[in-house]
């Protein structure tokens, strides 16, 4: 474990273009096989152009050899059929190392997330984590299928034309780069201006307000609806659209301008080698086949050139999605050592521990206490003092700093992460059903017999409800528009915490609760589920939890165990104020 | 199959069309600006190829004229001069139009969301509808200036280069146009190809999509039954046929897109060989010749950009369609726009149905008197979300009658019904403001007195004393500062303050926060104090003093009367009653006793 800590402090991340190289080279060959096609691509479209011009050279300086000219024309049919077949190889060769690349970036980040704390992963919200698999890691696909080859085509291109053309004759390619070094030396600078960079700035703020005021006006419509005030809100909304507008527009009118005059350059681009051609022809210094070449060839490699340096804002696109990415790949998986240990006993013990979130207020500080095996355990207190967390840290959702939790004796931390999950098992307060037959939801991959799965079924009340579902037990969720209500997924979940039989259990009172219409039913599966465990419940309804052998009480000043309910009644001013609350609450009646 | 494709791509690009001509309504003036100005740009862009042209079959001449060839010379460079001038106006005006018809869809598009029913929100995801609003306008404003003046330049120039190229020499003109009749097909075959295996590409990558959202939702439960593997697995196999699909997406339509390019490579050479065979017998002069070997290729640049360009619009055109399918949806009718003078409501044979298969009302009537409680009872599904809907004129019937103080829905406006009703649900909607604010959207008129007023009655105060802000104390975005429970008690404020005739109430808001349950159930009280209130309830305990409790059963109502009247039928009421009555009173308990012996 420590050596692995070394080996990632010397490795440092790298981000930016060179993390993009380092994720490419995962599938060097591939890719240098890519760019070697693109290379011959580009050197083999040249090849008809200067087949025209040696046509050009037999047309005009007689006596005229047909036979020499329809062999290169069958050369440049050639060469222009194999020029195309080089392109599809090189981008086929490059298609296949992107896409399998992004297989593996994808693979690696699931199953990197198999490997962190559930508490870190539920800093994510589940659509954010997609959108980086889907869409982020995709990006990365245009980086390696287009862009690599893209720029060895974009970069041997100009510089085999180049080469050519200073080997005919190098005044007429030194004129060639007039336009290419005009253009070179004055576009940045009209770009990188401190005047341009403000208004983008000014542009992308505008752009932002406008969208937060779509979304809000989108998203309140029903309220100001409700509320008579539809006017007053699109006042505001068409406010932002107007004002982006305005910024929109301001940008283009100072952006056309530059833009112009290079597409002006672009489609000139001719004129200095007409004009210096011209005049060495009518000087009898070239020929006119020359000049034609010139013509030809002379302006046609400026146009990827300029497509070359767009590359960049790309990049930094794709780059954005990398390092969310990365984000996660780098992030400290949850130790622990591969000995398995031995349980005597099921107690859970809290040793002085201390707990806070990333950054901010310590939720638990120097708490300390035991659950014997087979006991109830209740942990009450108003919101935001922390009972959910310590629940929480017995199943590893959070990795403590502070002092120790022991089960059986033994530190969670040194405990395997699998190990811990067999004999904990957490019943959460949203159930979540796989698109998976009703059986193997129940079974979760454990190792039980059907007879096994019926009967936990029967023993969390789903029984009678599955028997009725098309095909009974082999129902997929979600065929047959088959949905289940929520509370009869959430004895789904009953039945699978009753099916894994771990000795300790950590659930939330509310579940019992989540479905009034099937109350009933859930506490029947409850009650049945906590027999012979050693149990944690997170309660709010106190008259749930009366008979629970401990009442852990977590209060704004720390943490009192060890007393049971009428205890605490007794003694605890904070637990009375609660109780004769709930006792309140629970005679509601509207009207 | 061939003529299939001709006839789904004609049917797309008319559509594409119609869309791209509907959007021109906002602002013809100035499309028909840039389109002129585009079209003398494009005739700029062509002219160095003619002006080079020209000096070259001057230089051809037995004995050249050099003066004319300076001065055409000399001209390219004022035309350059000019082309700046030029491409600046065609670039402005098709970017000004393009975001000036933007704009005007957006207001276009947030003047009709204000008048859509609160159903069609309901159905709809509202980030989906934010975003047609923002991405998808977007999408017509980057691609709509530079994409269409790209295709309107390139047929433009197609039509003038095959003018010409016909008229110095028809024939080697023919024999290019030859290619593109062959290469148009090819091209069309490989959109076919690109639309039938991205259709299965696309259906890969859904399927990953769900099957990833599967595993991070469901991670939780992946890890605690440790099926980290098996679970994997079905991941892994999607990712597996995501790369097969995309490959095969490139892959197979690759090459025939690139014999497109093939053909237009032959032809060419095919034409320089026929030129060789006229040249050779008398009929071609070398002028003419020189002129095809230099911009003969060019006519084939349309193409390649419209190949290039296509797809770009077709991806505008979805988005586009998304706009025009919002601008274009029904509002409601406000029949004779009547304002009710007592609120009592009366259900006359209603039935409804979201769409036209399954009913979800069926033949519902009763009467719910001014200042009663009426409570809606039944299992999940047996549509009374949907009769508190309907009062709230969120959808309209077809069939049957609903009526506030004896005015039926349909003569009034939508605005006149929601000022009439309150509702308190279990989803809130908070803005990014401080709870101050958040109270005032009940009544934008009410003073700073009235809105602690309703904040003390809503227990709004309990909580936000202790912040330290107080009531300016900002419920950042969504409310996301806050728990359901004071959320809840906001939006109870707010209706106070509105003091709305109708109550329409979800029970289960009440029992949200279950720590603070006391405090949501004290503003529900004040709420309901003198109003017509109906009450969606769970726990029956808590209406049974209702006036009336309408017992509904898959869209029907089967019983109704008052709690003590229907215990008496034994019907489905008195099912639902005894079987909440077992679970009063549970509790969690061991059999194993370490702590204490007898609790009461």
């Amino acid at each position: 474990m420590e050596d692995k800590k070394d080996d990632s402090m010397e490795e440092k991340p790298k981000n930016g273009i060179l993390r993009l190289l380092q994720i490419a080279g995962k599938r060097k060959y591939h890719l240098i096989v890519s760019g070697f096609l693109a290379i011959l691509h580009a050197g083999l479209a040249l090849v008809p152009y200067i087949l025209v011009y040696y046509i050009i050279k037999e047309l005009v300086e007689p006596p005229l050899d047909t036979v020499l000219i329809q062999q290169y024309l069958l050369w440049a049919i050639a060469a222009g059929v194999g020029s195309y077949a080089l392109l599809y190889a090189s981008g086929m060769a490059s298609h296949v190392a992107a896409f399998h690349i992004l297989y593996a970036l994808r693979k690696e980040t699931a199953a990197k997330l198999g490997k962190l704390s559930l508490g870190f992963i539920s800093t994510y919200p589940s659509g954010a984590l997609k959108k980086i698999v889907s869409d982020d890691i995709e990006r990365i696909e245009y980086f390696i299928a287009h862009q690599v080859p893209d720029f060895v085509k974009g970069f041997t291109l100009p510089v085999v034309t180049i080469l050519y053309l200073f080997y005919v004759d190098w005044r007429l390619a030194a004129v060639s780069f007039v336009p290419l070094l005009v253009l070179a030396i004055w576009m940045p600078l009209v770009f990188r201006s401190p005047d341009t960079k403000e208004m983008m700035q000014k542009y992308h703020q505008a752009q932002e307000d406008m969208n937060s005021g779509i979304v809000e006006f989108v998203r309140a419509m029903p309220v100001m609806k409700i509320f008579g005030q539809t006017a007053d809100s699109f006042h505001r909304y068409s406010g932002t659209v107007n004002e982006y507008d305005g910024m929109a527009k301001l940008w283009m009118k100072n952006s056309s301008p530059p833009f112009a005059v290079f597409m002006s350059f672009i489609s000139n681009a001719t004129l200095p080698i007409l004009l210096l051609g011209t005049w060495l022809y009518l000087q009898n210094d070239i020929s006119l086949s020359t000049l034609l070449l010139f013509l030809i060839l002379g302006v046609g490699y400026i146009k990827p050139v300029f497509a070359l340096s767009n590359m960049g804002m790309q990049i930094t696109l794709i780059n954005r999605g990398v390092q969310r990415m990365d984000e996660i790949l780098q992030q400290t998986e949850q130790t622990s050592s591969t000995t398995r240990p031995s349980f005597q006993h099921f107690d859970i013990r809290f040793k002085e521990v201390g707990f806070s979130y990333t950054h901010g207020v310590k939720v638990l500080d120097k708490v300390s206490f035991t659950i014997p095996e087979g006991s109830i355990a209740a942990f009450v207190g108003p919101s935001g003092t922390g009972k959910s967390t310590a629940a929480q840290l017995v199943a590893r959702f959070w990795d403590i700093r502070e002092g120790e939790i022991l089960i059986g004796g033994v530190n969670i931390n040194t405990i395997p992460v699998e190990e811990l999950m067999k004999k904990v098992s957490y019943v959460f307060q949203d159930s979540f059903m796989f698109q998976e037959t009703i059986y193997e939801n129940i079974r979760m991959g454990m190792d039980k017999s059907g007879l096994e799965i019926i009967e936990a079924a029967r023993a969390a009340q789903c029984h009678s409800f599955i028997s009725q579902l098309p095909r009974g037990y082999q129902t997929r969720f979600g065929e047959f528009g088959v949905h289940l209500s929520g509370g009869e997924q959430q004895r789904i979940q009953l039945a699978r915490a009753i099916l894994k039989d771990a000795p300790i259990l950590i659930l939330d009172e509310a579940t019992a609760f989540s479905d009034p219409e099937n109350e009933y039913l859930i506490q029947q599966a409850f009650s049945r589920l906590i027999q012979n465990k050693t149990v944690i419940i997170i309660a709010h309804r106190l008259s749930t939890i009366t008979d629970a052998d401990q009442v852990i009480l977590f209060g704004t000043n720390g943490v009192k165990a060890g007393k049971t309910h009428r205890e605490l009644l007794a003694h605890s001013k904070l637990y009375a104020k609660m109780w004769h609350a709930h006792i309140r609450a629970k005679e509601f009646k509207i009207y | 199959m061939k003529k299939l494709v001709v006839i789904v791509s004609y049917k797309t690009v008319k559509k594409m069309i119609r869309n791209i001509l509907y959007v021109f309504q906002y602002d013809k003036p100035g499309v028909i600006r840039a389109v002129f100005w585009e079209w003398v740009h494009g005739m700029f862009i062509a002219a160095p190829s003619g002006i080079l042209l020209v000096v070259l079959w001057e230089l051809f001449e037995e004995v050249p004229d050099i003066q004319m060839i300076w001065i055409t010379i000399g001209s390219m460079a004022l035309l350059f001069r000019g082309q700046i001038y030029v491409a600046k106006k065609a670039m402005l005006s098709s970017n000004l139009t393009t975001y000036e018809m933007g704009r005007k869809i957006r207001l276009a598009l947030g003047n009709k969301l204000q008048k859509l029913s609160l159903g069609y929100y309901k159905k709809r995801d509202p980030g989906d509808l934010a975003s047609i609003v923002l991405q998808d306008v977007a999408n017509f404003e980057n691609i709509f200036g530079h994409s269409v003046t790209n295709i309107t330049n390139a047929l433009f120039g197609t039509v003038i280069l095959s003018a010409f190229l016909l008229f110095i020499d028809w024939r080697l003109a023919t024999t290019l146009i030859v290619a593109l009749s062959i290469a148009i097909p090819l091209i069309r075959f490989s959109r076919w190809l690109v639309e039938k295996y991205g259709k299965k590409h696309i259906r890969a990558r859904n399927a990953t999509s769900a099957r990833f959202l599967e595993y991070v939702q469901g991670i939780r439960y992946i890890k605690s039954y440790g099926m980290t593997g098996e679970r994997f697995r079905s991941l892994d196999k999607a990712l597996v046929d995501l790369r097969k699909e995309s490959i095969r997406v490139e892959a197979i339509p690759g090459p025939v897109v690139l014999s497109a390019g093939v053909v237009f490579e032959v032809f060419f050479i095919l034409m320089i060989w026929l030129a060789l065979y006229y040249f050779t017998n008398g009929t071609l002069g070398i002028p003419t010749f020189i002129a095809f070997l230099i911009i003969g290729y060019r006519l084939y640049e349309p193409m390649k950009i419209l190949m290039v360009e296509y797809p770009i619009l077709s991806y505008m055109n979805v988005s586009l369609r998304r706009v025009i399918e919002v601008l274009e949806s029904k509002e409601q009718e406000v029949g004779k726009n009547l304002t009710p003078q007592s609120y009592d409501i009366r259900f006359e044979n209603v039935d409804f149905s979201y769409t036209n298969e399954k009913k979800v009302l069926t033949d519902i009537s009763f009467y719910a008197p001014a200042n009663t409680m009426t409570a809606l009872v039944g299992p999940s599904g047996s549509g009374k979300t949907t009769i508190t809907a309907l009062m709230a004129r969120f959808w309209d019937i077809r069939k049957g009658k609903i009526s506030i103080g004896g005015i039926s829905l349909q003569d009034m406006s939508p605005a006149t019904v929601y000022g009439l009703i309150s509702e308190v649900f279990q989803d809130v909607y908070l803005f990014d403001d401080s709870i101050y604010n958040n109270i005032r959207i009940g009544n934008p008129h009410a003073g700073a007195e009235k809105i602690h007023q309703v904040a003390q009655k809503a227990q709004v105060l309990e909580f936000a004393d202790t912040l330290p802000k107080g009531l300016n104390t900002k419920v950042g975005e969504g409310g996301s500062k806050l728990s359901g429970g004071q959320k809840q008690r906001i939006s109870i404020a707010r209706a106070l303050l509105k003091d709305a005739p109708i109550i329409l109430l979800d029970e289960a808001t009440a029992s949200l926060d279950p720590e603070n349950e006391i405090y949501i159930q004290d503003a529900i009280s004040e709420l309901v104090k003198h109003k017509t209130v109906i009450v969606i309830a769970h726990k029956l305990a808590t209406i049974r003093q209702a006036d009336n409790i309408l017992v509904l059963d898959k869209g029907r109502l089967i019983e109704s009367g008052k709690h003590e009247a229907l215990l008496q039928q034994n019907g489905l009421y008195t099912k639902l009653w005894t079987t909440q009555q077992k679970s009063v009173g549970w509790k969690f308990t061991s059999h194993l006793k370490t702590f204490n012996e007898d609790v009461s």
